[in-house]
């Protein structure tokens, strides 16, 4: 008996329980036996408890140094420091299927401790779906993918880590993408539930954009933090290199992407349903096709470090999704009609519409030059790579128009938008993109492609700006200051101006991306101590190497001076690090720093003794931008995503003056509501007319809550309202009781 | 007048665009340096010994002299694609960094592209249905389905009114809506937040009644308790 053995046990226990789950939740839910159904929600719980004891043990295996883990030898060594003998937790194949099953009973014991905010009819089914998932991992865990499997003897140090996965970048850029890609399975078990009981009303589609807003927001994070970390390890002056992989985790981004544009056109229109669950059911297959490339090594990748054989079991388990909610959704179907109500095209509905075919669009075709390989390979038998030259052709000049899009999108209104309002709007984004169109040719930028793009992104940015500054300008009118109006229009209106910080973050991004693509410059050089290096107004003076050895590393480091404007900026350091275990694999230490908004990219790729130096070097221009803009997206989701204050107003009728009475009477309240005729119903019953001379009086956006005929926490005043709360004291408790 | 004015301003400004565009990237076209051009080839390129990195990027040897020969070859005066193709008869399609132009990798490019011009084509026709079928309703249509709603989803119903109704007012403060449209939408949902109104009314009225009997048989007793004593 030893420790580790804890953890094999966990994992059996917990996949008892999530059967258990599976079984508890269905019955619960068909019988309507809400004892069984509350079983089956501790039983969940169960399983994140019994989850997180298999994690701990596999973590305190690391952590002891436990080499009669095979998986514990494979991945760690007496000489890593503890922070990244801990990440090895996920740097391997079996660790990383116990982190996604790890991940996935925290989400799921998120939803069980909310589930009261769900539609109640849903839940069992939600639960079922997250357990069989789960089921699916754990199988997984405790037969083919043990991460607990001991050796017959201990070995006295371990492997260790892949020099590539001993970065900082490493300790959360991988566990964020993971747990991206398990988060989509929330979305898709509110999708499957829906479809087993035919409910998909508005509540069920607020807690479903409201999931897929974390996923989307996990999986942005996951995405920057991968690119940050391709760009400051793998040295070769880019972020995004169009892997495999890479492309991989960004097609579920790109679909729930569209899905949280179109879902809010199901919210106020009630079309698109079916498109909609198209669009998770899609969301969650991809993001298990991610693993499944990831896995079995089909197509290859710079970034799979974990080859094996369950590469196959994701496949399957692929199949079964897919099979699953395909049947499920053409069982549904007849009960999905759409209520169809279509004013004009050009409308924000129409504007979503088109950022649904681009976003597919997108998606598509990057899918499509993954899988091309294969295809190519069945078919006509060539070897065949879809490199990046292929990406950019196919997605430059969507994502040009989808740019576009986002540009004129927020300026149409709901429902229909008058031409001359929409011209009046553009007239500013257009005249910048204009001058930027005429400018930047002028300053020297030659290439047609970032002249167009340039200009689209200085038109979005314009647009969007404009369109906030309107809205601040409004509420400024009305007596509040601009930062409080600013702060108002974003508190009031989380999801639309919360939208617009994402748009702005994004044309950030590429504006970075549009500066890194089309002007890197990159030179090599061989050096000598003395010689220089000049690179689009930089000096880069060669010192000569230098070579420090511990006892389990050994880097090497060039030493260079930087000028810049004729002066002498810093030193800098690239190098190269060798592990003892991994001697034909040097870790890259690069150096980049960062003038304004250009990064000097520094690489260190041959040395020769200690006076000779390949360096290689690159200028990007605008790349910061890329991680700002990351960020600024990240905080536009976060701020999407943050729950709105209920708003318990209390109306002050001249009948009742005190709040305080207000829960006393809720009981009252509950059963008697207000009778026609009292006053705030006869506000609703006013005609168009009367309103629109209201609104003249008092307009701020933020007071349409309490205009007359507002219906939103209606009940609430009509209990303060209430006959039976004036009645005196005794009637009211009587009726309480 | 004023329309003509701006729509001769539209014209001047993509005048002045158009002629800059044409004079500085059309007929004075870059001179492209001998490193920019090599670059340029060698991005075509796929490095044979490394994993997803292009001649370009990669700091192999073999790359090193493929770059070495790109570079001579062009000094000589090939041009681009002379060069690339150079390379394609020595090492066949696998060392091309993306599907060429044509046999079977065609694919590759087409079915990305007619699937989005398909895309593009049904999303047309849905559109034009829909068009269709809004005109054909009449406009007050979404209220009538009404008739069937229970209590909660009626509450739904009113909430997105009224989240409706909010936004037609915001687009509208900001200039989004003009004066008529946001007549129209507005009276639109009033109307229907009035028949939501009035049918959460008609639940009411019954739940006052029982309400009211409930009250009036509990007044009952506590008189007869009353007598009792």
């Amino acid at each position: 008996m030893h420790f580790s053995d804890l953890g094999n046990i966990s994992l059996i226990v917990a996949l008892g329980f999530a059967i258990y789950t599976v079984v508890l939740a269905v019955l619960g839910a068909t019988r309507n036996i809400p004892q069984l159904v509350a079983s089956a929600r501790r039983s969940l719980l169960a399983v994140t408890f019994f989850l997180l004891l298999a994690s701990a043990t596999l973590i305190v295996s690391f952590l002891t140094h436990d080499f009669g883990v095979s998986y514990v030898a494979q991945h760690s060594s007496l000489a890593m420091p503890w922070y990244y003998t801990t990440s090895a937790f996920y740097g391997g194949q079996e660790g990383s299927l116990l982190y996604w099953a790890l991940m996935l009973s925290i989400f799921s014991a998120v939803f069980v401790f909310t589930a009261k905010r769900a539609p109640a009819a849903l839940v069992p089914y939600i639960m079922a779906t997250l357990a069989g998932i789960e089921i699916f991992l754990l199988a997984m865990l405790t037969t083919v993918s043990s991460p607990f499997v001991r050796l017959p003897a201990p070995v006295p140090d371990g492997v260790g880590l892949n020099p590539l996965l001993m970065d900082p970048g490493m300790l959360i850029h991988p566990p964020m993408l993971l747990m991206g890609y398990m988060s989509f399975s929330l979305p898709f078990a509110f999708a499957v539930a829906a479809m087993i009981t035919g409910k998909l009303d508005s509540e069920w589609l607020r807690a479903i954009r409201r999931w897929t807003l974390v996923s989307w927001a996990i999986q942005t994070t996951g995405l920057i933090l991968g690119a940050w970390w391709a760009y400051h390890v793998l040295g070769w002056g880019g972020y995004w290199g169009w892997d495999p992989v890479e492309n991989a985790a960004l097609l579920p981004w790109l679909t729930a992407t569209a899905f949280l544009h179109s879902t809010m056109v199901q919210e106020r229109r009630g079309m698109l349903k079916v498109w909609n669950l198209g669009l998770v059911i899609a969301s969650f297959a991809l993001s298990i096709f991610g693993t499944f490339e990831v896995r079995s090594g089909i197509i290859s990748s710079v970034h799979s470090f974990a080859y094996s054989a369950i590469g196959g079991y994701f496949l399957a388990f692929l199949g079964i999704i897919i099979v699953f909610s395909t049947g499920l959704f053409i069982y549904r179907l007849p009960r999905l009609r759409p209520e169809q109500e279509f004013d004009s095209v050009i409308s924000r509905e129409g504007s979503f519409l088109l950022n649904n075919l681009l976003l597919v669009g997108i998606a598509f075709a990057i899918l499509w030059g993954t899988l091309f390989p294969l295809i190519s390979d069945a078919f006509s038998h060539q070897t065949m790579t879809v490199g990046p030259p292929f990406y950019d052709q196919v997605s430059r000049p969507l994502f040009i128009v989808l740019i576009l899009a986002m540009g004129i999108g927020p300026l149409l209104a709901w429902r229909r938008t008058s031409t001359r309002a929409l011209r009046r709007n553009l007239a500013i984004p257009a005249l910048a993109a204009a001058v930027c169109a005429a400018v930047l040719p002028v300053g020297g930028i030659r290439d047609i492609w970032a002249n167009i793009a340039f200009a689209v992104c200085s038109f979005t940015i314009c647009a969007i700006l404009y369109e906030i500054w309107r809205g601040v300008r409004v509420r400024h009118l009305h007596g509040e200051p601009y930062p409080l109006a600013l702060y108002m229009l974003f508190e009031r209106y989380r999801q639309r101006y919360g939208g617009y910080l994402v748009h702005l973050g994004l044309v950030m991004l590429a504006l970075g991306v549009i500066g890194s693509h089309f002007f890197q410059v990159q030179q090599d050089a061989v050096l000598k101590p003395g010689q220089e290096i000049n690179i689009a107004g930089y000096k880069l003076v060669y010192f000569g190497n230098i070579d420090r050895k511990y006892p389990d590393t050994e880097i090497i480091t060039s030493q260079l001076q930087v000028w810049h404007d004729g002066k002498l900026q810093q030193y800098i350091y690239p190098g190269r690090q060798f592990y003892a275990n991994f001697g034909n694999q040097p870790a890259s230490i690069i150096s980049i720093t960062t003038y304004g908004l250009t990064d000097l990219y520094v690489f260190l790729a041959e040395w020769t003794g200690p006076a000779e130096a390949t360096i290689r070097v690159f200028v990007n221009p605008l790349v910061p931008l890329v991680w700002l803009g990351g960020l600024v997206m990240v905080l536009g989701g976060i701020i999407c995503w943050w729950p709105e204050r209920r708003r318990r107003r209390v109306v002050f009728s001249e009948a009742v003056g005190e709040p305080e009475a207000e829960p006393a009477m809720a009981g009252a309240a509950r059963n008697g509501k207000g009778p026609p005729g009292s006053s705030i119903t006869q506000g609703v019953l006013h005609d168009g007319k009367d309103e629109h001379e209201g609104r003249r009086k008092r307009p701020i956006p933020s007071q349409l809550h309490s205009r007359p005929y507002a219906l939103k926490d209606e009940e609430e005043e009509m209990e303060v309202a209430s006959p039976y709360a004036l009645k005196g004291d005794d009637e009211e408790t009587e009726v309480a009781r | 007048m004023k329309r003509r004015r701006s729509l001769l301003l539209c014209i001047a400004i993509l005048a002045i665009v158009g002629s800059i565009w044409s004079y500085v990237l059309i007929t004075a076209p870059p001179q492209e340096t001998l490193d920019q051009r090599e670059h340029d080839v060698a991005s075509q390129l796929k490095c044979l010994v490394c994993q997803g990195e292009s001649v370009a990027d990669s700091p192999a040897l073999l790359s090193q002299q493929m770059r070495a020969i790109i570079r001579q070859q062009l000094q000589s005066g090939k041009s681009e694609q002379e060069v690339i193709q150079y390379f394609v008869s020595r090492y066949g399609n696998r060392i091309l960094w993306s599907p060429p132009w044509q046999g079977f990798t065609l694919l590759a490019w087409l079915i990305p592209i007619g699937l989005l011009l398909g895309g593009a084509l049904l999303l047309f026709f849905v559109l034009r249905g829909w068009l269709t079928q809004a005109n054909a309703a009449s406009p007050g249509d979404g209220a009538l389905t009404l008739e069937g709603m229970d209590e909660s989803e009626l509450a739904q119903y009113r909430q997105q009114i009224e989240k409706e109704l909010q936004e037609v007012e915001l687009d509208f403060q900001l200039g989004n809506l003009a004066e008529g449209d946001y007549r129209s939408l507005h009276e639109r949902y009033t109307r229907r937040a009035v028949l939501a109104t009035k049918s959460h009314h008609k639940h009411e009225q019954e739940l006052d009644k029982k309400i009211e009997e409930r009250l009036r048989t509990m007044r009952e007793e506590k008189k007869n308790v009353h007598a009792k004593e």
